[in-house]
């Protein structure tokens, strides 16, 4: 399944954006710091692109949200989706039974899956499936944009 | 949501030309009517359709009750095919079973209700059951399917034939012929081949029945009891359904009618009630029968159908079966993204910014507004020392540069699409940042590759390497 084209146009598009607030605001970084950046914003681009539809994507900006440079998210979502997950955090939290031991290959993917996933702790295991679908979908058209863009940055040697 | 409805619209009218090759007149009467119904390939219009449907059912299951041929082992796998077809209505998202998917089987358990042992019941109640099996087999893995289909088929033509004819011989060989197809073509040919077996020759057809359904993962309850369980499977159902009316709407509709159906679906053999909103799920042959365990597997199954859309993403899942592996391939497989995402970031970060005086003065009016920014904003590219040393072109991009023409391509012709980048006119600094040289490059190869409206006016001013952008 190839990402479509429309996805990674938005997906170009929010980043783009993202690119333009942080270099506006940050005079000098080192590389590492720009890494950091360039694939902050790439995140959010990427999830921004869902609109909200996906609940991982709604967990990532709400992570990048109250973890990093605020700036980089827009302010109307991004609370609303802190808001969502701060909540169902909360929620998980009262009425789970702390595992310690994960019984089985099974469950232990699943555990792993989960932390990769973002926001991936806070869903049962049919959403989880469904969840990591979309999001292989978008990290792959993410991948392209930006293979694309760095051949095209290469253009010139 | 709607690639299920589609599915099953598909699934109905299979349905629907199975049974247009019915053998006995019964059947072809009752089919004409029937096929009115299903061939109806509107999924909206199949509530509409279900009354009708259920009422031609009904008439086709009562007229041949005369003539009903009781062969107790054929009732007995008429139930195990009831019972493997209800299990195969859970394997789906509980959200797409809505009334619809429950349709066919109403009818089943109107006919139950209405003929009791009857061998036409199980008989009338194929539709459903046959339609279930498809979807079943559909959703099977690829191996799988075929023997899968195979029992199923054969032990729904057994009961077609039951109703034929009355030598298990002619089901022996029906099965027999049918078992190695596959799938849901399978079906159709099964369909022709029992109609054209009926003349077969001559097995022990309860034994014939039993080795046949093996191949599939799922169980396949051996023949047990008892006419008894379907008195009292009528009388469960009648009370589950009851409860579920009160189910609630959406989701919490079908995790209540889940349970519910669960809780109904006891015995294997017992044919399907006719469903509102829910469900069935049916218990196998060895499972524990509460509703936990039935609801469980109801959500295993939706997660294992879940797992055949990763098969698709995920590379060379395809022979891979259960859950762990499966689980497994999908954390390399995000895990490998992600890392790319990571190395491609780090990538874009060393691309060296152009202290180019010229870019900022350019770049800082509004330039992006017009043609003429393009020009301009295609400049730095050209005249860019740009890439530090460590910047290596590698050879695993090469490759990949088919993605730039994919993407290109189709972004001209998307030409007329409302895209445009918003202005960054405001954000550019005048001042040689890093940050910013290095994304004017972006917007730029932004602006040549993607929806703008006279890309070809650019090639003039790229250099080669570029036009592969362009492409």
């Amino acid at each position: 399944m190839r990402p479509c084209n429309s996805l990674k146009l938005e997906f170009l598009k929010n980043w783009i954006m993202g690119l333009q607030r942080w270099s506006f605001s940050k005079k000098e970084m080192g590389i590492l710091e720009r890494k950091k950046a360039i694939k902050l914003s790439a995140d959010i681009a990427m999830a921004s692109a869902r609109n909200g539809t996906t609940r991982w994507s709604r967990a990532l900006i709400a992570n990048a949200y109250s973890k990093h440079d605020k700036h980089l998210v827009s302010k109307g979502a991004s609370t609303e989706y802190s808001r969502r997950i701060r909540s169902k955090k909360i929620l998980k939290r009262s009425c789970r039974r702390i595992r310690r031991r994960s019984k089985g290959l099974v469950r232990e993917r699943t555990r792993i899956l989960k932390n990769l996933i973002p926001g991936g702790e806070l869903m049962n295991e049919g959403s989880l499936i469904e969840e990591s679908l979309d999001y292989i979908v978008s990290l792959r058209a993410q991948v392209d944009v930006m293979r694309s863009l760095v051949s095209a940055s290469e253009v010139d040697r | 949501m709607e690639k299920d409805e589609a599915f099953m619209a598909e699934v109905l009218n299979r349905t629907a030309s199975r049974q247009l090759t019915w053998n006995t007149e019964v059947l072809n009467c009752a089919t004409e009517k029937l096929g009115n119904h299903f061939l109806n390939p509107n999924w909206d219009n199949s509530m509409d359709q279900s009354d009708p449907f259920e009422s031609a059912l009904s008439s086709m299951v009562s007229s041949p009750a005369a003539s009903k041929v009781p062969v107790s082992g054929e009732n007995v796998m008429m139930r195990e095919l009831i019972g493997k077809l209800g299990n195969i209505c859970n394997s789906g998202d509980a959200s797409c079973y809505s009334t619809p998917l429950n349709s066919p089987p109403r009818f089943d358990l109107s006919m139950v209700n209405l003929l009791n042992h009857s061998t036409l019941v199980p008989f009338s109640a194929d539709p459903g059951f046959a339609e279930r099996a498809t979807r079943f087999s559909c959703f099977s893995t690829g191996g799988d399917s075929g023997c899968f289909n195979g029992p199923l088929m054969d032990s729904f033509k057994l009961s077609s034939m039951a109703g034929n004819s009355d030598s298990d011989k002619k089901n022996s060989g029906v099965s027999r012929s049918s078992s190695p197809e596959n799938a849901e073509s399978g079906v159709s040919k099964e369909e022709s081949s029992v109609s054209q077996q009926i003349p077969s020759q001559n097995d022990a057809g309860t034994r014939k029945r039993k080795s046949i359904p093996r191949g599939k993962a799922k169980e396949i309850p051996s023949p047990a009891a008892a006419d008894a369980k379907v008195a009292s499977e009528n009388d469960e159902s009648n009370s589950k359904r009851s409860k579920r009316e009160g189910a609630p709407s959406g989701n919490g509709n079908a995790k209540a009618s889940n349970d519910g159906n669960q809780k109904q679906s006891k015995e294997n053999s017992k044919p399907p009630e006719p469903p509102k909103d829910y469900i069935h799920v049916r218990a196998r042959r060895g499972e524990a029968t509460d509703s936990h365990s039935l609801a469980e597997r109801v959500r295993r199954e939706k997660i294992s159908e879940r797992m055949k859309f990763l098969q698709d993403l995920v590379p060379g899942c395809n022979k891979v079966t259960g859950k762990a592996v499966m689980l497994d391939e999908i954390i390399n497989y995000v895990q490998s993204l992600q890392r790319q995402v990571e190395f491609l970031s780090m990538k874009l970060a060393t691309v060296n910014p152009r202290m180019d005086v010229n870019m900022e003065a350019l770049l800082s009016k509004d330039m992006f507004q017009s043609r003429g920014v393009l020009q301009h904003g295609i400049y730095p590219m050209d005249s860019s020392p740009a890439f530090p040393c460590g910047y290596h072109p590698q050879q695993g991009l090469l490759p990949l540069n088919n993605g730039i023409p994919n993407t290109t391509e189709t972004q001209f012709s998307m030409k007329t699409q409302g895209f445009k980048l918003p202005s960054i006119d405001g954000f550019i600094d005048a001042h040689p940042q890093v940050g910013s040289m290095w994304e004017d490059d972006i917007q730029s190869i932004v602006q040549m590759g993607f929806g703008q409206n006279q890309p070809q006016s650019y090639q003039g001013s790229i250099s080669t390497g570029q036009v592969k952008i362009e492409l």
